[in-house]
């Protein structure tokens, strides 16, 4: 093959790679979204809070990976849980901004919090992902990221299934379309915002480890976030699937403004594409158009 | 009515603690206070903690030692959390509560803000955290000095070492996307020129960068024979590494002295061994050689200090010497005598922290040594002689 | 006891003062701004001006974003945009510094248009984001457009000079930095007492009702975000001057959150709100240095607590006050002034 086609060929699976976490992470803000109407942006925090509670179980107290990963994503969801009920609950009806407004209060507060028990030191996770590298054909893929990958890939699928069959994954989709509608039909309303915050959070807290385990974590990991805000707000931010091609999308994009660009384009790049699409399609690719309104 | 009370007591408590303090101040009158914008928290706290212990450790041994000239030292620090205006309030703080006429910075934006002042007032010489080659320029920062060889001259020595081992070697310069990792990119270009050495990619990372996956994938292409990483402590480097390894790469990964310290590595593994870097100063564990100073070091810390306390300790030898020449000469602490004095400093022995007697010419002390880190021993173990670049 | 105030004009009713207590209480203040200096040491004349630099700042935010309901997170880049232009006119033409500051204002009021102009097509939490966006697109002009920009190191900016004299400590430089922003929270007090400013109130309040009135949206969107941007970049021109250096990391996004939860916890859409919230959040981080230095003789370590309990703090009052009291500090104070025109008759 082609040296120069290959090269393009492994930047591009690479790219599909860190594009399917931007893709998860960006579900966990389409979940919150779409039931409660509140862009989190918080998730970037839940994500590095993540991080370290798998760092916290697996080398603070010696915990099997296999075991410290569901506990944190466990509190993960926790945390979405009390958020919720505490802070965002008597914020209902509020302008949209000051809800938003909050959520960027409670990232600080998680990040302040997370460097008061863990200190600031960026560290590293306990490797729980074997690192021999993967060769699909010829091309070389990094193993850690034909993992994530797979996971955020099987993630997806799970979603988009209970989103179609599971009796909660309709409420959701009842409650996002038509609130009074959904109480009226008897569905438990406030049960479904808490749900999906603990879904939405745990959801993050997952993707935090995934991406700890490829670069490490620290306080300011929860950069990344912002990424994946940049693919919801492409994708349409109450769209499942929207999420999953956008994230996908952005991956490539900026796997591949980074190759023949340099590094230094790719946030100038995603943010360039971000103003094109709010200026274009606010409502996002795959959006319902009536949150223009927003 | 209850908190009332309870609040005015906590007020009062803290009004007699304040008291207390201020009479703590005034009890010793003749000393020389070392003031220091210091990160103890947030992203470089590493370096701050560090930083701090190495200081006071050393003026503590001034101190037993019957200080300078009757006077004792002291070091009157605060944290800045890493961050350019909270380093500005610290070091205005300090210096409105205490006479301070040397001064440790915590970071090069702190650095070239507070560099106007330092110049406007006159009072003190200024060292830190920095090794911006920007700061390395007596006409424009007069009163601001440099433990060590600033970045460029990290790279320098580096490059030396490279065309001593491998002449003609390609090299990979990896570089974060900041201040600090763009800062030696273009002199070390030029002297990887002059001496010789064929830079072949130049990678640049944004900052937060996780996967480095499409950054690998370059360096495959290019397969360099030397990787030289700058701006970064620790992250994204290992994943570089370990992936580079895989595949089958024999690029040697060097870095600088901010990512220098063993204890980072040590818990890094096996995609650790073998990383080389720069570095001013001797390890902790170093045992070759003359070197009082770390006997000494070793004896009042019993456990593995990191490179940050080398360099604190560094710089508040090079602070008291410098105060301890001007009070000999009789002449009055301000900034311009101590820079003099400072520069007076010629084939000076830090006692084995630095392997060459040092002199500092300028505004850094241009000297270094090549180390690799062994996985097996968990330590940086040194494989070239000190070397003097310019 | 004030029971009400007789307004027998519309002079009357549009004045900024309407009382005689508040016109006491004004000079009290201003007498005591005048004082401050002599008064304090060094580093307390640091954070004052500093505070006023950040109080200019947020009064231009609070325009935007407190009357005219447009959310903008990236207020900070137009503050570095000011910045940057005074370093350049001071190291390339040496121009004066009045000129300098003026066209630092101009400068990001042009490009305050231009990012505003997505403001017709989208509103809240879009346009926050887009601003999001803008200021990450003019961080990396600051570090790729190094002919002008310095790049990644920056610009260093020698001492502002009134008629030959260097101003380089922070008593001189307070002659400077307070009048222009008291010259500017007078402006944008007085703004609201126009046709523009009402303007703005009234697309805050219900857009499409303000276009059937006769207020072209376009135009006053783009005016407010010019307005705003022409306060920031003045705010961002005294910083580079207080600072004398620039560099693409002196502006960070924390920046501009910063100013945004400033005008949340001390009021949106009241000037007071912005001043307030201004002094608030630049001297809280302080006040919690000397708090735990009182707890340091008793708590081991407490020095590295500040940082990360700052941090908290910071996410704290915005999140507290957004659920306990919208309207934020201005609303308190009211609140107090309420209570003491009936004292003591209702308490």
């Amino acid at each position: 093959m082609n040296p120069d086609f290959l090269f393009f060929i492994e930047v591009s699976l690479a790219g599909l790679g860190s594009g399917a976490l931007l893709a998860l992470t960006a579900l966990a803000y389409v979940l919150i979204y779409k039931a409660t109407r509140v862009v989190n942006l918080a998730v970037s925090e839940v994500l590095m809070l993540g991080g370290y509670l798998f760092f916290a179980f697996a080398a603070g107290w010696n915990f099997s990976p296999w075991l410290a990963l569901p506990l944190a994503i466990i509190g993960g969801g926790i945390v979405g849980g009390i958020v919720e009920r505490g802070l965002i609950r008597p914020m209902l009806g509020e302008n949209p901004i000051s809800v938003f407004m909050v959520t960027v209060g409670l990232g600080s507060i998680l990040v302040g919090l997370t460097e008061l028990m863990w200190g600031a030191d960026p560290r590293t996770l306990p490797a729980f992902i074997s690192t021999k590298p993967l060769f699909l054909g010829e091309a070389y893929v990094s193993r850690k990221i034909a993992v994530t990958f797979v996971v955020a890939a099987v993630a997806m699928g799970i979603f988009l299934a209970l989103f179609r069959f599971w009796r909660g994954g309709v409420a959701l989709r009842a409650t996002a379309t038509d609130q009074a509608a959904a109480y009226s039909c008897g569905i438990n309303v406030p049960g479904v915002f808490s749900v999906a915050w603990i879904v939405g959070c745990a959801t993050a807290a997952g993707a935090g480890v995934l991406l700890g385990a490829i670069g490490g974590i620290s306080t300011t990991m929860g950069v990344f976030g912002l990424s994946a805000l940049v693919v919801v707000i492409i994708g349409g931010l109450d769209s499942i699937l929207g999420a999953l091609i956008g994230g996908l999308a952005l991956g490539l994009i900026q796997s591949w403004a980074g190759t023949y660009l340099g590094g230094e384009y790719s946030s100038v790049v995603t943010f360039g594409l971000l103003i094109v699409a709010i200026v274009i399609r606010p409502f996002g690719l795959f959006g319902t158009h009536e949150i223009e309104r927003l | 009515m209850n908190t009332t009370r309870r609040m005015t007591m906590g007020l009062l408590a803290g009004a007699a603690s304040l008291g207390l303090g201020i009479g703590a101040v005034q009890a010793q009158d003749k000393e020389i206070v070392i003031g220091g914008s210091l990160p103890m928290t947030g992203v470089f706290a590493f370096a701050g903690l560090a930083v701090e212990k190495g200081m006071q450790d050393y003026i503590s041994m001034v101190n037993e030692a019957g200080g300078i000239d009757g006077y004792t030292v002291r070091l009157a620090y605060e944290d800045t959390g890493y961050k350019v205006d909270q380093s500005v309030a610290v070091f205005n703080k300090l210096t409105s509560q205490e006479d301070i006429h040397l001064y440790y910075g915590d970071s090069t934006g702190f650095a070239k803000t507070i560099a106007p002042e330092l110049a406007r007032s006159g009072d003190m010489i200024m060292g830190g955290a920095s090794f911006a080659s920007e700061l390395n320029d007596p006409e424009a920062y007069p009163y601001t000095f440099i433990p060590g060889p600033d970045y460029s001259e990290m790279l320098d020595i580096l490059l030396e070492y490279i065309a001593q081992e491998t002449p003609g070697a390609s090299i990979a310069l990896i570089n974060s996307d900041t201040e600090f990792g763009r800062d030696p990119i273009k002199p070390a270009k030029a002297k990887a020129e002059e001496l010789g050495l064929d830079v072949v990619l130049e990678i640049i990372t944004p900052p937060g960068a996780v996967d480095v996956s499409t950054e690998v994938l370059k360096l495959r292409r290019a397969r360099p024979d030397y990787a030289i990483f700058h701006g970064y402590v620790l992250a994204p480097q290992p994943e570089f590494i370990s992936q580079a390894k895989e595949l089958g790469l024999d690029t040697k990964f060097m870095g600088t002295f901010w990512s220098m310290d063993s204890s980072l590595w040590a818990g890094v593994g096996e995609a650790a061994d073998g990383y080389m870097g720069v570095m001013p100063y001797r390890y902790y564990y170093d045992e070759d050689g003359d070197a009082p100073m770390l006997a000494k070091i070793r004896e009042m810390q019993p456990e593995y200090v990191s490179t940050g306390y080398m360099q604190g300790f560094l710089s508040a030898m090079l602070m008291v010497e410098s105060a301890k020449r001007v009070l000999d000469a009789g002449e009055e602490m301000t900034g311009a005598n101590l820079k003099a004095a400072l520069n007076s400093i010629e084939d000076f022995d830090t006692g084995g922290i630095m392997g060459l007697p040092i002199s500092v010419p300028g505004n850094s002390v241009p000297v270094g040594r090549v180390y690799q880190f062994s996985a097996s021993e968990g330590k940086m173990l040194p494989v070239s002689d000190w070397i003097s670049v310019e | 006891m004030i029971i009400g105030t007789a307004k027998e004009t519309y002079r009357a009713d549009e004045s900024l003062l309407t009382t005689q207590p508040q016109r006491v209480w004004l000079a009290i203040f201003a007498a005591s701004l005048v004082a401050l200096p002599f008064v304090v040491n060094d580093y307390w004349l640091y954070l004052t001006c500093l505070v006023a630099i950040n109080v200019a700042a947020a009064t231009g935010l609070n325009i935007l974003t407190g009357f005219t309901g447009l959310v903008s997170l990236g207020h900070a880049a137009f503050m570095a945009v000011g910045a940057y232009t005074v370093a350049w006119l001071e190291t390339n033409l040496g121009t004066p510094f009045w000129v300098n500051l003026i066209a630092a204002g101009l400068v990001a009021a042009a490009l305050g248009i231009l990012v505003g102009l997505p403001s017709l097509k989208v509103k809240g939490l879009y346009l926050a984001i887009a601003t999001i966006a803008a200021s990450f697109i003019l961080h990396f002009c600051f570090v790729h457009f190094d002919g002008i920009t310095g790049g990644a190191t920056g610009i260093n900016i020698p001492p502002l000079t009134i008629f030959g004299a260097e101003l380089t400590t922070y008593f001189s430089l307070y002659w400077v930095i307070m009048p222009v922003t008291v010259l500017m929270v007078l402006g944008a007090a007085n703004l609201f007492r126009t046709r523009i400013g009402r303007a703005f109130i009234a697309i805050r309040d219900r857009d499409i009702s303000a276009e059937v009135l006769g207020i072209p949206l376009l135009r006053y969107k783009l005016m407010s975000f010019s307005i705003a941007s022409f306060y920031a970049g003045m705010a961002g021109g005294l910083w580079a001057y207080f600072f004398r250096v620039v560099t693409p990391e002196s502006f960070p996004l924390l920046t501009s959150i910063f100013l945004l939860a400033a005008i949340i916890v001390g009021g949106m859409g009241t000037i007071l709100g912005g001043i307030l919230g201004a002094v608030f959040m630049t001297l809280a981080p302080e006040l919690l240095r000397y708090g735990v230095e009182w707890i340091s003789p008793l708590v081991p370590n407490a020095g590295a607590l500040l940082s990360p309990v700052r941090t908290v703090v910071f996410g704290a009052l915005i999140v507290g006050f957004l659920i306990f009291e919208p309207q934020g500090l201005a609303e308190i104070i009211q609140r107090i002034r309420r209570f003491f025109r009936l004292w003591p008759f209702r308490t």
